[in-house]
């Protein structure tokens, strides 16, 4: 306590200096929204970096399991193309009977355009979690855009500066994605709420639908966000809703939050003017 | 009656500051900070707590009346900080505690680089917390060296006249 003491007689003056700083800084930064403004930005910079920096040293942690799934994912587009192409040829010889050649059948992704972007802040076990991107307005991201990894949907973009965007990740209690069971066609809506980061739940699923588990879920297309048939997970168990008058489907998600790194941002060519025709629609829309 | 001499000097740079030379920019960029002269002069066995305490109110002062406040006050708090460290690297061993920092006591040469390193820091502690970056770095520069050349100027200017009294 003593030597305490006697250090702050010995450097007193460094005491009062710093004081003295703050004090003058503290007026600087009132006083001057300049200089306020650009710490604060500066600062929000500084930590993108930090992050980014971060993200390209431990972006190759588990990088085997990502090829694996990679590859899998290959495989799995190889053999969806096949399917297509002789469902095309299939299509276009039956049209060349009745003299249409030029049709072709609609692709999951036209209308769509797609930008590649990297996880740099990433968080799973919070309530309301949120994930950085490092690409924002300059790479052409927009908010309200949807965001998918190579196994299925991640969240909806929510904020853009420049350079970075923040997600509205599926796991946050704001987030509501439209979407459907692939085999029947019946539509409700995802929810998280909270727990684990690897289920999420179906609800509204009206009374009469038919499903059965292990039937895959994809996103519906109503929202314009994303287009029909992004894979979202599987039906793991189903429970009654609170009210009763519906079903609430306990769906595995494909994506694992936990190890996000590369994605894709989607944007709707018709997104505007589709959200400005639903709104003046329907005053409280929700999707 | 040192203290009213002291009390003149401060309100006097203070004014000739605000009224005088925050107003002269000459080819755009150099301002003579001349206030701060009053505390490279300050005798040199002042103690350090009072030099800071004098600094800040002498930089708050001038930031009243230009509408920066804080900027010149942390200027010259810093500036008052290094001070004494920095005469006392100019001064020999055989000089007496309780001079008053001039050319006379000191000598050109050693008067010359304690007023250039005090003016100078202090230029970049003032032109760095106005700018508030280094992305223009090339104006920040020339504000830096022409603050300080034109500010050693007003100081020699001000050491000539008190000599021939």
């Amino acid at each position: 306590m003593r030597n305490l003491i006697n250090f702050l007689i010995k450097y007193n003056y460094w005491l009062l200096f710093l004081l003295l700083e703050m004090v003058s800084f503290t007026l600087l930064f009132r006083f001057n929204s300049y200089q306020g403004s650009v710490f604060f930005t500066s600062a929000n910079y500084v930590s993108g970096l930090i992050y980014e920096c971060g993200t390209t040293v431990t972006g190759y942690f588990g990088l085997r399991s990502i090829n694996k799934a990679l590859v899998q994912r290959n495989v799995a587009l190889q053999l969806e193309l096949d399917r297509l192409l002789k469902e095309n040829n299939r299509s276009s010889i039956d049209t060349s009977l009745v003299g249409n050649s030029s049709f072709s059948p609609v692709s999951v992704l036209s209308g769509y355009r797609m930008y590649p972007a990297e996880v740099i802040n990433n968080s799973i076990v919070r309530t309301d979690n949120y994930i950085t991107l490092d690409r924002g307005t300059a790479d052409g991201i927009r908010p309200e855009m949807g965001v998918v990894s190579g196994s299925g949907i991640v969240g909806i973009v929510f904020k853009t500066s420049a350079h970075y965007s923040v997600v509205l990740s599926v796991l946050n209690s704001r987030s509501n994605i439209s979407c459907k069971i692939k085999r029947t066609d019946y539509f409700g809506s995802l929810r998280w709420e909270g727990g684990s980061s690897q289920y999420a739940y179906l609800k509204d699923m009206p009374r009469h639908s038919e499903f059965s588990l292990g039937d895959t879920v994809v996103t519906s297309g109503h929202s314009a966000v994303f287009p029909e048939g992004i894979p979202i997970g599987v039906v793991d168990d189903m429970s009654d809703s609170n009210d009763g008058l519906s079903y609430k489907l306990k769906v595995k998600l494909f994506t694992d939050f936990a190890r996000l790194g590369d994605v894709r941002v989607i944007a709707s060519e018709g997104l505007e003017e589709r959200t400005l025709l639903e709104n003046s629609v329907l005053p409280q829309k929700n999707h | 009656m040192q203290a009213f001499s002291r009390i003149g000097w401060f309100v006097g740079l203070v004014l000739l500051q605000v009224l005088v030379l925050n107003h002269i920019h000459v080819g755009e960029y150099a301002t003579p900070f001349l206030y701060i002269y009053f505390l490279l002069v300050l005798n040199a066995d002042t103690a350090r707590l009072q030099v800071i305490l004098w600094g800040f109110s002498l930089g708050l002062a001038v930031d009243i009346f230009s509408n920066t406040p804080g900027l010149n006050a942390s200027a010259a708090t810093f500036l008052a900080f290094v001070r004494n460290p920095l005469l006392r690297s100019q001064t020999g061993r055989d000089v007496a505690e309780d001079f008053r920092p001039s050319v006379r006591t000191m000598g050109m040469a050693p008067f010359f680089r304690y007023a250039l390193m005090t003016v100078f820091l202090y230029v970049l502690f003032l032109q760095l917390a106005d700018a508030f970056s280094f992305s223009r770095w090339m104006p920040l520069f020339w504000k830096v060296v022409t603050n300080t050349a034109a500010t050693l100027v007003g100081i020699y200017g001000i050491e000539i006249i008190r000599r021939k009294r």
